[in-house]
């Protein structure tokens, strides 16, 4: 069975990974959905209501603001890659 | 008495009939009557820009889950475990929500109908069409497997013959999907996701229940078999290295971003602030997912642990939990699934095929009317192409190199597709010659490796196969996604910037709303 350079690089990288222990992978998998639950919060009012309004609809309701429901979805995220 | 070779269809009483017949019928009328108000192009390829979030985000979700995914990723739960859970959460969520709030917002602003148009504006026509041809290939070829994989597994549930199911799936969708366009696939999707949803949740509830809730599910299973997160060397397809380079980082953005029968929908929303929100309701319904389609799977795997086929789980599970009457509940819920995602490639072909081929090359001038009329001719002929290639792959054995290829099309040039998309919506260096080259070089590159991890290439080089794992289709997409992106980089650097009627198309620049994306 020959080995080419392609497979020195393949076998280089997964030996690295491989030295990685599955807890701080694990922390890797939550930064990310931490990190886009930190980016979603900072996002302006602007970006996540709708226009015209500071969260308020012409008829003088409160307009929906997207950030709950994507940290809805990013929190039970998290919680599930905590647990599971 | 149930044998197991038709599970489903043996235990089938004339009340779970009845609650099928209902739903097809209720379902196609609603498509139909949707149609009589369909009158122009955009009408036809967008809604008419009048799709309300709710439906567009339930849409997205059902479009997602085929009808082979509900018994497929049950089977694959039943073998491999909850890792494959990961495809609905991280391997969604996350990419949603980043699309959500920048990517969907940008792209209707420019108001596009397909992203292989959006490639013109910001590179060049030859971009566009490179794009184009490889969507419609793949999704002209993906029409024909999902017609055909439902259609085998419609046969492996009730015992029909398999053609049969393949005319009655394309009959069914045809009807509504010819004559109502993509506001007739949104709200039939809508529809679909709640039976979907509420015919497997059914399933996951009663089957807690029998089994002693989720501490029995906790006792009848291994640790490894509710594990998420499996190490690089695992026997499963779903190393972790795999799951977050490979679908987390390259193939979910490059679904949820650059997918034509995903992006769509969200451009058809009634306004911007809408197309966000039907994104960031898909992502919060993504979470439950896995929920009724993976747990049932571990659910049968402790309860029926000597099954041969893991694609037998989920209907054994239907068949010994559910009663008469709501047994015919999850048949809906299955054959809504197959439809949700056939309707939807059909559909965007068509789009494809009228917009960015018919449109730009053949009459630039149509008006709405002839695009209307082209778009159902286009999927009408799509639809017969689809159920002649489903009649050609049944000729051809589930083994041979040609059906796994065709299964392997879309990891082929998602990376390379995502790589040239991100460059060009964020960096105003990029050229159109540069993401047209590395574009071509990335599926080039995709294909090359798909080859040389066939065992009948390797053996013949006398080499060591390339990937440890099987199935190391989430690999091409980091590798083909890296070299695209290199090329275009470096190529980029090396050629003349693009002028500045193509960089407008980068997020930050001032772009002028089109004004058919303004109402």
């Amino acid at each position: 069975m020959t080995s080419t350079p392609l497979h020195f690089i393949g076998d280089a990288l997964r030996h690295a990974l491989l030295v990685i222990p599955l807890p701080v992978v694990r922390v890797l998998f939550l930064a990310l959905l931490a990190g886009v639950l930190v980016w979603v919060l900072t996002l302006p009012r602007s970006e996540t209501t709708e226009p015209g309004g500071d969260g308020q609809n012409g008829d003088g309701r409160g307009g929906a603001n997207l950030k709950v429901g994507a940290t809805i979805a990013l929190v039970l995220q998290l919680a599930i890659y905590s647990l599971l | 008495m149930i044998d197991g070779k038709y599970p489903l269809a043996e235990t089938l009483t004339l009340p779970d009939y009845l609650i099928i017949l209902a739903y097809l019928v209720g379902t196609v009328a609603i498509g139909v009557s949707i149609g009589r108000r369909i009158k122009t192009g955009k009408d036809f390829f967008l809604g008419g820009r009048q799709l309300p979030w709710w439906a567009v985000g339930m849409s997205l979700v059902a479009t997602d889950i085929g009808g082979t995914d509900i018994i497929g990723v049950g089977g694959v739960a039943y073998t491999h475990g909850m890792a494959v859970a990961n495809f609905e959460w991280i391997g969604c969520v996350p990419a949603m929500i980043v699309a959500a709030f920048v990517f969907v917002p940008f792209f209707y602003r420019t108001g596009v109908y397909t992203i292989p148009e959006f490639m013109e504006r910001r590179y060049n026509v030859g971009v566009r069409t490179a794009l184009a041809i490889c969507w419609l290939v793949f999704m002209a070829c993906n029409l024909g497997i999902m017609l055909l994989a439902s259609a085998k597994m419609m046969s492996t549930l009730f015992g029909w013959e398999v053609m049969l199911c393949v005319w009655f799936t394309a009959a069914l969708v045809g009807m509504y999907t010819l004559t109502g366009g993509l506001a007739a696939v949104v709200y039939t999707d809508a529809i679909q996701c709640a039976v979907m949803i509420g015919g497997c949740l059914l399933v996951t509830v009663l089957g807690l229940w029998e089994i002693g809730g989720l501490s029995g599910l906790q006792q009848a299973t291994t640790p490894e078999q509710r594990q998420l997160i499996l190490p690089v060397d695992t026997p499963s397809p779903f190393p972790w290295t795999g799951i977050l380079f490979g679908l987390a980082f390259v193939l979910s953005p490059a679904y949820w971003i650059g997918n034509q029968a995903i992006i769509q929908r969200s451009l058809g929303a009634k306004n911007e602030f809408q197309a966000k929100a039907s994104y960031v309701w898909g992502a919060v319904l993504k979470n439950i997912i896995p929920l009724i389609i993976v747990v049932p799977g571990l659910i049968a795997a402790a309860r029926f642990p000597d099954l041969a086929d893991g694609d037998q789980a989920y209907p054994m599970l239907v068949s010994t939990l559910l009663p008469a009457g709501l047994r015919g509940l999850f048949v809906a819920a299955f054959i809504a699934a197959l439809m949700s995602s056939i309707d939807s490639y059909l559909n965007s072909a068509a789009t494809i095929l009228a917009i960015d081929l018919y449109k730009r090359f053949l009459r630039p001038q149509a008006s709405e009317r002839q695009l209307l009329t082209i778009g159902r001719v286009t999927t009408a002929a799509l639809l017969a192409w689809a159920v002649a290639f489903a009649m050609q792959l049944t000729l051809l054995s589930e083994r041979s190199g040609i059906y796994t290829i065709f299964q392997t099309l879309m990891a082929f040039f998602q990376g390379p597709a995502l790589a040239i998309l991100l460059c060009g919506v964020l960096w105003r260096r990029a050229t159109g010659a540069a993401a047209l080259t590395g574009f071509l070089l990335g599926v080039a590159f995709s294909i090359s490796l798909f080859a040389l991890s066939q065992e009948a290439v390797i053996g013949w080089l006398g080499w060591r196969p390339l990937f440890q794992v099987r199935e190391p289709f989430l690999y091409f997409s980091v590798w083909a996604f890296a070299l695209t992106l290199s090329v275009v980089v470096v190529g980029s650097l090396m050629t003349a910037p693009d002028p500045a009627e193509k960089t407008q198309y980068v997020i930050g620049s001032k772009l002028r709303p089109a004004p058919e994306a303004t109402s």
